[in-house]
């Protein structure tokens, strides 16, 4: 999609509602109400961002509409001239957005929804405990709003409204809209990935916070009037109940969602007494029979009838072809990966004692050992995912102990025991989230040549424009690992690889192990596949208890006495 | 009258309502994984239902146990029709159904009830206790003794019941429970009927007190969920966290005014939140 038609759509699209508002010709659609809902919308579309794209629980974006207002009329009363006093005001929410995020998102789920909800109440709190400052209850009245004509009003709604969602458009695709879902889907895979998730989550809770405020700000200049209930909880759960219905994640969902509620409310006579119940009646049934909202509605048929054709669309796309940056060629280290006295513990329990062992580039190294071994906990130590207790991880001769998750994708890549793909996505768009990470300079096309290539090496190219969620199991873990092996990391660790996959796949598992070590990549393997192991693997360590038992080359040590005695005594 | 000594009393009382609550909400998250937003209408209902019934004439010994019915009845049928149909849906979509249901019934609140407070005659009545200079009034101390009383027995009727311990495993591994045949679903409805019983005994208790409108759901909820948290989500702990909210809610009162209690106590929340999930990482996505 080109990276400005959708703005040029939507402005037309309003501009002809507009007309029709002006005209008259619509019950129930004045130029009054035009802009009552234009401006709501465009403040719906920061949520839209944090709620309906990253999938964050944001229950407090109402007090980011009001504070800008609240803040602009009273730097108003204090005599800052309007023209300093509105753009100050949005940049001192912004500030405070910012400072928000940096609490907010590193909370899980619920608690960044009780927070955000909290939120909202300190706000509507505060402004009714300062009645000298914000009006109290009766409201903070706005005079300057009223100089401009309709006509006046309109042209802004208009400009703003398609400014907001021209910018949306521009901003969520490609990479960002990828690395948006991967981190909606499954924050701690995106992070593997080489996604900072809070830094994200932070950006993204800052800039759709941004166009609440502006929303807001010129929402309450319209109205002329802002009371605490604006703030406050209820309007918060109103605009995600309106967002929902109108489709969140959806380009145009804010719109929808803002202008039929409103439109509804007109037709229906503002029945007030009534409108809590339809809010809450409308919520619940969305939410429960229609997650995707009006938007959902109407884009599957056109989804349906497009599906094919697009993707055939994008196969025939003309790509250059990129340069494969390799990381394993001319480096000259053989000794990879090597882990020094590494000890875990979870508060008195020992999950790895004193692990030491080295893999050189090339190899195929396997972790063996029953269930509860600390094989898991080993990989998560080297991806960075924990912090051993004790002991010092070297990636060719460099400490990485204490480096960040995100910051090893490009030295690590990483499959997963159940493959951690985002299923919505297409296979080539997950294979292309590692390649926008670790490639941040390339072109969009230049990524996707990249993951292209990738999926031809390992034989998966005829499935890139399927979604993940059509895809097998078995075909999933393959793509899994291609998607690991993107951009030659030194080092690749496979979780369980063969678990699940049928006679052909495994064989097939196999090549690509080859290929992967034949291009220098250190391979280690947690697997309990003795025989698949024993095929692929060269040397291995023994784990029982998290303490190791045994290492060497791994035919002599599955054949030692006490190995059999842990390993197969776990098993019968 | 000592204005401190009556503010700890009348937080004690509220302290109760909060440890009642945050029970509920701890039972609630723990066997169907999801923070029910929509806890704090069971107050609301219990609160207004009783309301209405003894306006209507009716003695106490009906409407009493009809209020905690009808907040029991509520909670199951959130249970049962809303988010047993979807226990395979991520985490997030359930609060978010909880939510809905939560604005749903306070739009029925407000349409069959009113937008006035409501509010009934004491069930206990005489004169009050005095106690180093503050009041407590008969229904306050029952609503101590009898909320405290309860609070308790939930949580010594999960550590050392054998259906308590059933609800725990459920809990703690939902798919290990059902392996051993526990009824999952079961315990589940036993967890949100509890728990909405709790919620309508805290509602007959200290509306008497105060009052109660169509919209002090969400409040509710949000100040069980502080206390819920405060206490590591675990229903003993979960006492304490309550009467401490409810005290400190009470002092803020005393000490900078009614209007500073809201954005006092919601900044406290923040903190907490902040606090107790220092050590999740990755939205709790788990064992990776």
């Amino acid at each position: 999609m080109s990276k400005v038609l959708p703005g040029i759509i939507v402005t037309i699209i309003l501009g002809i509602l507009l007309f029709l508002a002006w005209e008259g010709w619509i019950a129930g659609l004045t130029p009054s109400t035009f802009c009552a809902t234009a401006f709501p919308a465009l403040a719906l579309i920061g949520l839209n961002l944090i709620f309906g794209v990253v999938g964050m629980l944001a229950f407090g974006q109402a007090a980011f509409m009001a504070l800008p207002a609240y803040f602009a009329g009273i730097m108003d009363r204090m005599g800052v001239p309007l023209l300093l006093a509105l753009p100050l005001a949005l940049v001192l929410v912004v500030l405070l957005a910012r400072f928000m995020a940096e609490i907010l998102v590193r909370l899980p789920g619920v608690y960044l929804a009780v927070g955000t909800l909290g939120f909202g109440m300190v706000v509507e709190g505060l402004a009714r405990a300062f009645p000298a400052w914000t009006g109290g209850a009766s409201g903070l009245v706005f005079e300057h709003g009223r100089d401009l004509g309709t006509a006046a009003w309109c042209l802004i709604a208009l400009i703003a409204l398609s400014l907001g969602i021209a910018s949306y458009a521009w901003y969520v695709r490609g990479a960002v809209w990828r690395r948006l879902r991967a981190i909606r889907h499954d924050e701690l895979a995106a992070s593997v990935l080489g996604i900072d998730v809070h830094r994200e989550k932070a950006k993204i809770f800052t800039i759709g916070s941004a166009y609440s405020a502006v929303g807001g700000l010129l929402l309450f200049y319209y109205v002329g009037v802002l009371i605490p209930e604006d703030a406050g909880v209820v309007r918060s759960l109103e605009q995600i109940g309106t967002l929902l219905l109108g489709g969140a994640g959806f380009l145009a969902g804010p719109i929808i969602g803002a202008f039929l509620i409103d439109w509804f409310f007109v037709i229906s006579g503002y029945a007030a007494r009534y409108e809590l119940l339809i809010y809450g009646a409308t919520f619940l049934g969305v939410v429960m029979y229609a997650p995707q909202g009006v938007s959902g509605l109407l884009i599957r048929p056109w989804q349906r009838l497009l599906g094919k054709q697009s993707a055939t669309a994008e196969a025939t796309e003309q790509a250059p072809r990129a340069p494969i940056a390799s990381m394993s060629d001319g480096d000259d280290v053989s000794s990879c990966l090597v882990l020094r006295d590494v000890s875990q513990a979870f508060g008195g329990v020992h999950a790895l004692s004193n692990v030491s062992f080295e893999v050189k580039s090339g190899e195929v190294f396997s972790l063996v050992g029953p269930n509860g071994a600390g094989k898991t906990t080993l990989f998560n130590i080297v991806s960075g995912i924990l912090r051993p207790t004790s002991g010092r991880v070297l990636l060719r001769g460099v400490d990485i102990t204490g480096l960040p998750v995100n910051r090893r994708a490009a030295l690590i890549g990483r499959s997963f025991q159940t493959p951690r793909l985002v299923p919505e996505l297409s296979v080539l768009a997950n294979v292309m989230l590692r390649a926008d990470q670790i490639f941040p300079r390339l072109s969009e096309a230049e990524r996707r040549t990249i993951a292209l290539d990738q999926l031809k090496i390992f034989a998966l190219e005829g499935l890139s424009y399927q979604t993940v969620g059509e895809v097998g199991l078995g075909q999933r873990k393959l793509i899994d690992i291609a998607r690991a092996a993107v951009g030659h990391p030194p080092l690749v660790l496979l979780d369980e690889p063969a678990v699940g996959l049928a006679d052909g796949e495994l064989s097939h598992l196999s090549q690509m192990i080859g290929k992967l070590s034949a291009q220098g990549c250190a391979v280690v393997i947690v697997e309990h596949n003795i025989e698949f192991v024993s095929n692929v693997a060269s040397r291995g360590l023994v784990l029982d208890s998290g303490k190791p038992i045994a290492q060497g080359a791994l035919r002599d040590i599955m054949a030692q006495a006490t190995v059999k005695a842990v390993y197969f005594g776990a098993l019968s | 009258m000592n204005p401190l000594t009556q503010s700890l009393i009348s937080g004690t009382m509220s302290g109760a309502v909060y440890a009642l609550l945050a029970i509920g909400i701890v039972l609630a998250f723990h066997t169907s994984r999801v923070v029910n937003l929509a806890h704090g209408e069971s107050f609301a209902i219990g609160g207004l239902v009783a309301a209405v019934l003894a306006d209507a004439g009716m003695p106490v010994y009906v409407y009493a146990p009809a209020a905690i019915c009808a907040s029991i009845l509520f909670l199951l049928t959130v249970e049962r029709f809303l988010l047993r149909p979807r226990r395979t849906w991520p985490v997030g979509s359930l609060i978010l159904v909880t939510l809905a249901a939560a604005f749903l019934t306070r739009g029925v609140l407000q349409l069959t009830m009113g937008v006035d407070p409501l509010s009934f005659p004491r069930m206990f009545v005489g004169a009050p206790f005095r106690i180093a200079g503050g009041v407590l009034p008969p229904q306050g101390l029952v609503l101590i003794v009898v909320g405290l009383a309860a609070a308790v027995a939930v949580t010594l009727f999960l550590l050392f019941t054998p259906l308590g311990h059933k609800l725990r495993a459920v809990a703690e591994n939902p798919d290990t429970a059902e392996l051993l045949g526990v009824n999952v679903d079961r315990a589940r409805s036993l967890a949100f009927g509890i728990a909405g019983g709790l919620g309508g005994l805290s509602a007959v208790l200290l509306v008497p007190l105060v009052s109660v409108d169509y919209q002090a759901g969400l409040g509710m909820t949000l100040r069980g969920f502080i206390a819920a948290a405060l206490g590591g989500m675990a229903p003993s702990m979960a006492i304490l966290a309550g009467l401490a909210l409810g005290l400190s809610e009470a002092l803020v009162t005393n000490y900078a005014g009614a209007l500073a209690q809201d954005p006092i106590v919601f900044l406290a929340l923040i903190g907490v939140a902040v606090w107790q999930s220092r050590k999740i990482v990755f939205g709790g996505t788990g064992r990776a």
